[in-house]
């Protein structure tokens, strides 16, 4: 018979509704035996006592309902974002407060690149932090003018190129499409903003971010993340799922040092919907118990840092015109009936308060016409609904999945520039969520904001933005009910609620091993609570390699 | 070379598909690529899509039809680089799409030119769906953005009506030339920007495209140019054509400049390019609707670029 651990801890947050805390937790077969006094568990037989988390507090494994696998692929370029921020090697990139700091780094980095050949790229560049001053060529010029250099900005929305960069991608001041910003003499600055004229940049520099994603190397740099911050499940919420690629997730993720289960979301709009049922079929024969396809994203709107989300009356605040659809009404609702009907799980991202109403009208009209109890169907970030939306969605039995991370990280734009101060207050209401019966999870989108649920559960439970102002202090959740979100109301949101998501007979032995008592600490100091690694299916996974 | 690339944008139900499907079937001289969303709905044999079962499909006459999948650019890119690459590229932009991004890939891609933004309506619908909530300014942008708009459907509708919306059209559009159609038939040479005398002959003897007052009709004219002409004066004739019509191409020489420049107008946008080759001869061919001003009208035009 399999071995019998039953591990000792401080204490054991088990998010299970009939024993919240314990002392003790018996795994067998990677699956969580028995969780209480040791009294509780020894009757099951023979066990081994492994003391080695007797100071340590254990979770439940954090599940991180949205996030994408590129988490793991962006960390082979520089990091120069103005928030410091952790990566793979658990080595703390520093932030860095200005155009000239970056470029230093950049610098540096680049005289000690030993070919001429190789583009230096980096990612996370937010000048949004510096008082409206924008990167430009006379910058990159410092760092290399015959070097390719890209500068990719944290909102996802723009770049940088240097000038070597402009020239192979054709770009001059005679060059007239949208999204090329000119300076006062109509010379191209380097800041490139639309699809157009960044893929002709990333083109001409060789690059296939979606190509990286799919390599194992990407692959264990998310899991050494997810050691690190405790993840032991994760999504990634936009899949095309090529074939090969597809394969090759299956093999690594069956791997045993392979750390977290990983859920694809399919995307639904890229093929004919009746196709994209054959294919998600396929795919989910590849299913063990690391890997879950079977989601369905689709997109309605863009974003509302990037003034292409979908915004209700009065529209942004700072008279920008409305956004864009991806996916129109129509296209969506045939989408979401097609899925629906092939009894899958639709995520429907929305991020403006327009997107949000056209998706729930969508599964509305769906519903209508094919009922189904407990489809789970779940509006991914829908930042900006209103009360009104969230009664909706709790009568039609929709799930959220908030974007908390983004009231630290744009809380300030969005109050000053896109949804002014009064529509800021209810942005990611996880509050109203809760009141209203609607199962809410909250999210990081890693890599747009780090992976970290402590640290997105310190966001929807204090609502500071970057500047330190208090956002909408009526939408705080406690700090219980954000531990929640990131254990078993993400599982709730992904259907894996009877599997993950709690400490409870049956379920994996999926633990975060924390280093401190969450429900103990001061709220404002819940990001601080360190994560010493994690536990999947009773393997033991520590958060430092050579620890 | 580089390749022209047409965006045909339009709302869903205005007769993106069906203007394809017709384009299709015609014997253009030209191998052009069809890039769509779904293969679906093109009327092209079942039994190749099976055979191919990819995301590209070779048609007898060499046109090609391919699906975008999840990135228009990446598709549009492998058109570039295929060994036999297309004489012409359409895209059809979703039905909430805005043509200009689309069209500004080809002005950005060195393999690719930017020919024109075409933007189908439907006659009867486009007014009110103007008006929806959701997506409203969607399809107002569309217009806005079309240098050539095709108002479909035009048989639904009495004089009267048609006049009306083409009123409303040219406020929204205002770039645009404007044509009426009817099951979206229009000449391959009002799409494609080749050959636009051979195509339009056809179309004229097509009975499709004789219809008054539901379809236009199509006129082209075209006339050989013996001298050099002087390029602030053929630009203000170019800027300053009438409505009517609806696109010219040719090639011409310009005094003081040496060689061959290409000129193109679609709707109110025109441009002129260096030639690669020169041509055997200079000459301008002009399609338009039967308000077209003739050979002879269009000649005193353009006395002041010719003295």
């Amino acid at each position: 018979m399999a071995e019998t651990v039953i591990y000792v801890a401080r204490k054991i947050i088990t998010m299970n509704s009939y024993q919240a805390e314990a002392s003790h937790v018996a795994v067998r077969d990677g699956r969580i035996l028995g969780v209480g006094a040791l009294d509780d568990l020894t009757g099951w037989g023979d066990y081994r006592l492994d003391e080695r988390f007797a100071e340590k507090v254990l979770m439940p494994g954090f599940v991180e309902g949205h996030c994408h696998l590129m988490e793991g692929s962006t960390w082979r370029y520089h990091y120069v974002g103005y928030h410091a921020r952790t990566g793979p090697v658990g080595a703390l990139h520093e932030g860095l407060d200005g155009i000239d700091a970056v470029v230093n780094k950049l610098a540096r980095i680049e005289a000690e690149m030993s070919d001429d050949k190789t583009a230096l790229i980096a990612w996370g560049f937010d000048p949004i932090y510096f008082g409206g001053r924008r990167m430009d060529l006379s910058d990159l010029d410092k760092v290399s003018t015959t070097r390719h250099v890209l500068v990719l900005h944290s909102n996802g929305h723009l770049l940088n190129a240097s000038r070597s960069v402009l020239q192979a991608a054709n770009i001059t001041a005679a060059t007239n499409v949208h999204g090329i910003a000119k300076d006062a003499d109509g010379e191209p600055t380097g800041e490139l903003q639309e699809m157009a004229a960044k893929f002709m940049a990333l083109d001409a520099v060789g690059l296939d971010f979606a190509a990286e994603v799919a390599e194992k190397v990407s692959l264990d740099n998310f899991g050494r993340i997810a050691r690190q911050t405790g993840v032991t499940t994760a999504t990634d919420l936009y899949s095309t799922a090529p074939e090969e690629a597809s394969q090759n997730l299956a093999a690594w993720s069956s791997q045993d040092d392979f750390c977290f289960r990983i859920a694809p979301a399919f995307a639904g709009a890229s093929m004919p919907a009746a196709e994209g049922v054959a294919r998600v079929a396929e795919l989910m024969k590849l299913n063990h118990d690391k890997l879950r396809f079977g989601l369905i994203k689709l997109m309605t709107d863009g974003s509302i840092q990037g003034l292409t989300g979908r915004m209700r009356w009065p529209g942004y605040y700072n008279g920008a015109p409305n956004g864009i659809w991806n996916t129109g009404p129509d296209q969506l609702e045939g989408l979401v009936q097609a899925y629906h009907d092939a009894g899958r799980q639709v995520y429907i991202h929305t991020n403006a308060d327009e997107a949000s109403e056209v998706a729930i009208n969508s599964i509305e009209a769906v519903l209508a016409r094919s009922p189904r109890p407990d489809h789970r169907h779940t509006l991914q970030h829908c930042q900006m609904a209103d009360e009104s939306q969230f009664r909706r969605m709790a009568a039609l039995g929709i799930g959220v999945n908030l974007f908390s991370n983004h009231i630290y990280y744009w809380g300030d734009e969005h109050r000053a520039q896109t949804m002014g101060p009064d529509r800021a207050k209810r942005a990611n209401a996880a509050a109203t969520a809760e009141r209203l019966g609607v199962p809410f999870a909250i999210h990081s989108d890693a890599p747009v904001t780090p992976l970290g649920p402590l640290f997105t559960a310190w966001c929807a439970v204090n609502r500071l933005t970057a500047s330190g102002y208090t956002l909408g202090p009526n939408e705080r959740i406690s700090a219980a009910s954000a531990l929640r979100a990131i254990t078993i109301g993400a599982a709730y949101s992904m259907k894996m609620d009877q599997e993950v998501g709690s400490i409870e007979v049956g379920k994996r032995a999926d633990f975060a091993v924390l280093e401190d008592d969450p429900t103990k600490v001061a709220p404002e100091t819940l990001n601080e609570v360190a994560v010493w690694g994690t536990v999947l299916g009773g393997r033991i996974f520590p958060g430092r390699d050579g620890d | 070379m580089t390749i022209p690339l047409t965006v045909i944008g339009g709302f869903l139900g205005a007769g993106k598909t069906t203007l394809l499907n017709d384009l299709l079937a015609q014997d253009t001289g030209l191998r052009f690529a069809v890039v769509v969303n779904d293969f679906g709905d093109l009327a092209v044999d079942g039994d190749l899509l099976a055979a191919h079962g990819g995301d590209t499909v070779t048609l007898a006459n060499g046109c090609i039809c391919c699906t975008m999948g999840d990135d228009l650019l990446l598709t549009l890119m492998q058109l570039v680089r295929r060994p036999d690459p297309p004489e012409h590229i359409l895209v059809e932009a979703s039905g909430v799409a805005d043509p200009r991004p689309i069209a500004d890939i080809a002005v950005l891609h060195p393999g690719l030119n930017r020919d024109a933004v075409v933007v189908l309506a439907d006659a009867v619908l486009v007014e009110e769906t103007a008006e929806d909530q959701y997506v409203g300014d969607t399809i107002r942008r569309q217009l806005a953005a079309a240098d050539l708009v095709i108002l479909n459907k035009c048989d639904l509708l009495d004089d009267y009506d048609q006049n009306q919306v083409r009123q409303w059209l040219a406020a929204q559009a205002p770039n645009a030339a404007i044509v009426a159609a009817r099951r979206a038939q229009v000449p391959a040479g009002l799409l494609l920007g080749v050959g636009l005398g051979r195509e339009t002959v056809a179309a004229e003897q097509s009975p499709a495209h004789h219809h008054h007052g539901h379809g236009d009709a199509f006129r082209a004219v075209s006339f050989n140019l013996t001298r050099p002409l002087d390029k602030a004066a053929f630009l203000a004739f170019a800027a300053d054509l009438p409505k009517s019509v609806l696109r010219a191409k040719g090639i011409i020489q310009l005094r003081d400049q040496p060689g061959h420049w290409v000129f193109q107008l679609v709707g109110r946008r025109h441009e002129l390019s260096e030639a690669g080759t020169p041509p055997s001869e200079n000459s301008l061919v002009f399609l338009g609707t039967p308000e077209m001003p003739d050979e002879a009208a269009l000649r005193r035009l353009l006395q002041d670029a010719l003295n």
